[in-house]
């Protein structure tokens, strides 16, 4: 594989020359230029760094890609606003409770309460965990630091600094590359030279072997989760000078997706790697900003360099070994529903939407219809994460081609087919990045699609041949002389066309692609060992996705009439699949639970407007994502667990667990009972012998055999 | 008639050479048994066989067709199926659908035409585990679980079947009847290789025997040869050990 990496790299460096050639700004590559680079690329990959060594640090540890790494660092910049901008504490020492005090204590709390929980899930809770805490965070700082009221977080020792070739290196910045620096001289000596750095290298390499030898894994755990947390706020802190903290989602992402990118490099764990990881990083975007001027339709393109260096170093990666079942037993407890059950459910389903349609006000109908637009985009999930196992963050991204799709080819005028054009488009959309990340799996797959679909939603759907930077008019259809103008119709509409696509979703889990879906996703090497060729499997299974999101996408195009591409927004496709996955992932019913989560709270605030309320539209899908611990089935099971009782002819889960395991102890008491009258007080008779074969099931060569 | 051979496969794992230059043939009608204590390399070799490890040197073949480039996937659709040591059956499906899921695959390489679901019915008949279709695998004890795997296996209709330690989690008489299966299995005309701890089941199933050891065929020969053999006795059994 070593040609093939080389061959990959040599391609990039030709690409990257070939893009610098095109969009160079006019200035002299001359020495001075390369120091001003340094000057400045280097105490911007000091922070990432930082960031990037947190979440190595949790993740080599504890097993768990902390999404909230970002985030932590964002409320740790908030905190620290607060106390030294808003309380006026000095400097150092709003930095040193911030950073050595809080954050580490946030860090245990998080570990004690929540990550502990998710050692040996599923890797799709586990991610989906931390993408919750993510939002919830943001959705916290939103509520208690206004966006709407400027925050900025003074330099430290604003406005001084000294002079390197011509520029004025900052302290500010100079100490963040100290302290980055000073914090590899640190690690090196924790992990080497003293007893719990020791203790986490072991836990590293063996964690089952350094709990035998007396290292308690889950102290260990709480050290690199208060660890990561005080680096995830040190990076913040030291950012938040360099940004926009009105932007609270840009300020999140600012350390987290260059910490990706970093850790990338260093294949999760290689410290010195993760370092160089940063610094190329650093590096290149500097560069970009110093020598390249991106415009027009390219004009996203510098923003989005960490996207791309996280992308093409997953695709440096090495193909991963097929994969094995997972040792820990995954809780599945979802009922497998037979298409005709499903289409009745449906139906059902079709006339409830309806029905609460018209209680609705207009504004509640509208977000109703957006609702059931985006449940529709999130059934895209339901084959390719509920079955397969497959991770992606992509679906709004996808959705967001069939939309463009749609409306070039005919949607502007309202022609049916555009639907079917904007599926068609997505699909080989979805096949190609499945060929091209396809190699990848669990989390390098899941960061692959997230870095894709950040590109695709700045860049690839401002091009002339999507969105063009404009919104494009896609009015709602006239069919058949019914005109689905109003949102009720179009609600109507909506939910048919839902419902068609979920009914065709169960037919599918019921054929023999279903089960290979789902086999698949149990046990790759068991699936290969039968024949069924994964690569060809999921290169189909991302197309369907894709195809279903792409249609999805026309729809709410036409819902919103005037598409544009930030209708697509990556954040917004975090959310959604956050939410598909609270709401059950291998189920249709919890893409409908993905689509209206929200409607309760909107309609809530519209009665009882309050800033917490307003927060709570981003605090609850993030925190509601700690319900999949308990419910990894998700939300959808554990209701319709609940209600079971009430349904006649069903009971629930966890009735029918407690009667297994009554009947079960019964029998064993019936067995001992048993025991003296068999064989102890008399002798086995022919007969007790072949009753006891006959259940058993001994086959018959055997009994023959004996005979 | 098929035959699996496996020429002078060698498979280094870092410093650790986990199998070394191992040499041996299994042909259609026979139960070949492959034994040796823990970490001498049985799996590994199994991996090697179904294309899950790429052995460091060597070859597999089969018919005289040479499998290195196969993925495996093509290798079971050439006619080789196995279990695991490791449970890996699908846990969140039913034995049944088990069973299809591999009989399914099986059509689209199968040259005549049959219905997947009355074959996973016969095939979980002969194993003997029907009472047990509807339950979902996970739910299993270990036993069923791999007489599961082996139901599996036999669906994708193989020339060649690898069995990787199929009677742990099985009672006595539970794997009187997995050894007689296996003996009718091999009168059918299937090549079973078996990995085995339980040495009666080896010793009356089996009609020839390798034994590995760290890594190398240390000797080889019918069950009664192996039995006798005295180099097996000291590195296999322990110096007075008795089988």
């Amino acid at each position: 594989m070593r040609s093939r990496q080389l061959v990959a790299g040599l391609v990039l460096a030709a690409a990257f020359v070939a893009v610098s050639i095109q969009n160079w700004a006019g200035n002299d590559l001359s020495l001075k230029a390369i120091e001003q680079l340094l000057v400045f690329a280097l105490p911007l990959a000091g922070i990432y760094a930082l960031a990037a060594t947190g979440l190595v640090v949790v993740y080599s540890t504890t097993g768990v890609f902390n999404f909230a790494q970002g985030a932590i660092g964002m409320l740790a910049a908030f905190v620290y606003w607060q106390l030294k901008v808003q309380w006026g504490w000095s400097t150092w020492i709003a930095v040193t409770v911030t950073v050595f005090v809080l954050a580490p204590l946030f860090g245990i709390l998080l570990e004690r309460a929540v990550m502990r929980h998710l050692a040996g899930q599923d890797l799709v809770i586990q991610l989906m965990v931390t993408v919750g805490l993510l939002l919830g965070f943001v959705g916290i700082a939103v509520t208690i630091w206004d966006p709407n009221v400027g925050h900025s977080v003074p330099a430290f020792f604003p406005e001084q600094g000294f002079q390197i070739a011509g520029v004025v290196l900052t302290w500010h910045r100079f100490i963040a590359l100290c302290v980055a620096l000073a914090l590899v001289v640190g690690l090196r000596f924790l992990l080497y030279s003293t007893r719990a750095g020791i203790a986490m290298r072991a836990v590293v390499d063996n964690r089952s072997l350094a709990a035998l030898n007396g290292v308690s894994a889950q102290q260990v755990s709480m050290f690199a989760w208060a660890l990561g947390s005080s680096l995830a706020a040190l990076a913040g802190v030291l950012i938040a000078n360099e940004t926009d903290m009105s932007a609270l989602g840009s300020l999140t992402l600012a350390t987290l997706v260059p910490a990706f990118a970093a850790a990338a490099v260093g294949r999760m764990r290689s410290l010195p790697l993760t370092y160089l990881g940063a610094l190329v990083l650093a590096l290149l975007q500097q560069f970009a900003s110093l020598f390249l001027s991106f415009g027009g339709r390219w004009a996203q393109v510098p923003n989005r360099i960490p996207e791309i260096m996280l992308f093409a170093v997953l695709l440096m990666r090495p193909a991963a070994n097929l994969r094995f079942a997972r040792l820990t037993a995954t809780r599945r407890h979802a009922r497998v529903a037979k298409p005709r059950s499903a289409a009745a459910g449906l139906v059902v389903l079709v006339f409830a939407i309806a029905l609460v349609g018209t209680l609705l006000s207009s504004a509640n109908l509208a977000r109703l219809d957006e609702g059931i637009g985006l449940a529709l985009v999130a059934l895209s999930l339901v084959p390719l994460t509920g079955w397969a196992g497959q991770v992606s963050f992509a679906p709004l991204a996808f959705a967001g081609v069939g939309a463009a799709a749609f409306a070039h080819w005919g949607g502007t005028q309202g022609h049916p087919w555009a639907l079917l054009f904007g599926a068609l488009a997505a699909a080989p959309v979805g096949a190609v990045l499945s060929l091209i990340a396809g190699r990848l799996q669990g989390l390098y797959l899941g960061l692959a699609t997230f870095a894709f679909a950040y590109f695709t939603g700045d860049v690839i759907l401002n091009q002339p041949f999507a969105f063009n930077g404009q919104s494009l008019t896609t009015p709602r259809p006239t069919w058949f002389g019914i005109s689905f103008n109003s949102d009720r119709a179009y609600l109507v509409l909506l939910s048919i066309a839902f419902a068609l696509v979920a009914f065709l979703l169960v037919a599918l889990r019921n054929s023999a692609w279903g089960r290979r879906l789902v086999a698949m996703r149990d046990s790759e090497a068991a699936a290969a060992t039968v024949g069924v060729n994964l690569f060809e499997t999921k290169i189909a299974v991302f197309a369907l996705s894709a195809a279903i999101a792409g249609l999805g996408g026309g729809f709410l195009a036409m819902f919103y009439g005037h598409t544009a591409s930030n209708a697509f927004d990556a954040l917004v496709g975090l959310a959604l699949v956050l939410q598909i996955v609270v709401g059950g992932v291998a189920l249709v019913t919890g893409a409908v639970f993905a689509g209206v989560f929200r409607l309760p709270i909107q309609i809530l605030q519209d009665h009882w407007d309050s800033k917490w309320i307003r927060g709570l539209q981003q605090i609850a899908p993030g925190f509601a994502a700690l319900g999949i611990i308990q419910s990894p089935d998700g939300a959808v099971v554990a209701i319709a667990d609940g209600f079971a009782p009430l349904i006649p002819g069903r009971t629930s889960e966890r009735a029918e667990r407690a009667k297994r395991t009554r009947e079960r102890r019964a029998a064993a008491r019936a067995r001992e009972a048993k025991i003296p009258q068999l064989g102890l007080t008399e002798p086995f008779t022919a007969e007790t012998i072949g009753e006891i074969e006959r259940r058993l099931g001994i086959a018959s060569e055997l009994a023959a055999g004996r005979r | 008639m098929s035959r699996l051979a496996v020429s002078d496969v060698s498979v280094r794992f870092g410093g650790l050479l986990a199998v070394d230059g191992a040499n041996f043939s299994v042909e259609s009608g026979s139960v070949i048994g492959l034994i040796g204590p823990n970490g001498a390399g049985k799996t590994t070799l199994f991996n090697v066989i179904t294309g899950l490890q790429t052995p460091s040197a060597g070859s597999v073949t089969l018919d005289d067709r040479d499998l290195r480039r196969a993925k495996p996937y093509k290798r079971a659709r050439l006619g080789i199926a196995r279990t695991f040591q490791r449970l890996e059956a699908f846990g969140s499906l039913t034995v049944r659908e088990n069973v299809l899921v591999a009989a399914e695959m099986r059509k689209r390489w199968a040259t005549t035409r049959y219905d997947a679901g009355i074959v996973a019915d016969k095939i979980l008949a002969r194993v003997g585990i029907t009472a047990l279709a509807e339950a979902r695998c996970e739910q299993l004890p270990t036993g069923s679980a791999r007489l599961v795997e082996l139901a599996r296996a036999l669906a994708v209709d193989p020339r060649i079947l690898l069995l990787d330690e199929p009677s742990s989690g099985l009672d006595e008489d539970e794997t009187d009847a997995l050894g007689a299966l296996l003996v009718a299995l091999a009168r059918d005309g299937l090549g079973v290789l078996l990995v085995e701890h339980d040495m009666p089941l080896v010793m009356t199933t089996c009609d020839y025997i390798h034994v590995l050891d760290f890594g190398r065929v240390i000797a080889q020969g019918t069950p009664t040869q192996v039995q006798t053999d005295a180099e097996v006795q000291r590195a296999y059994l322990g110096s007075k050990a008795t089988m």
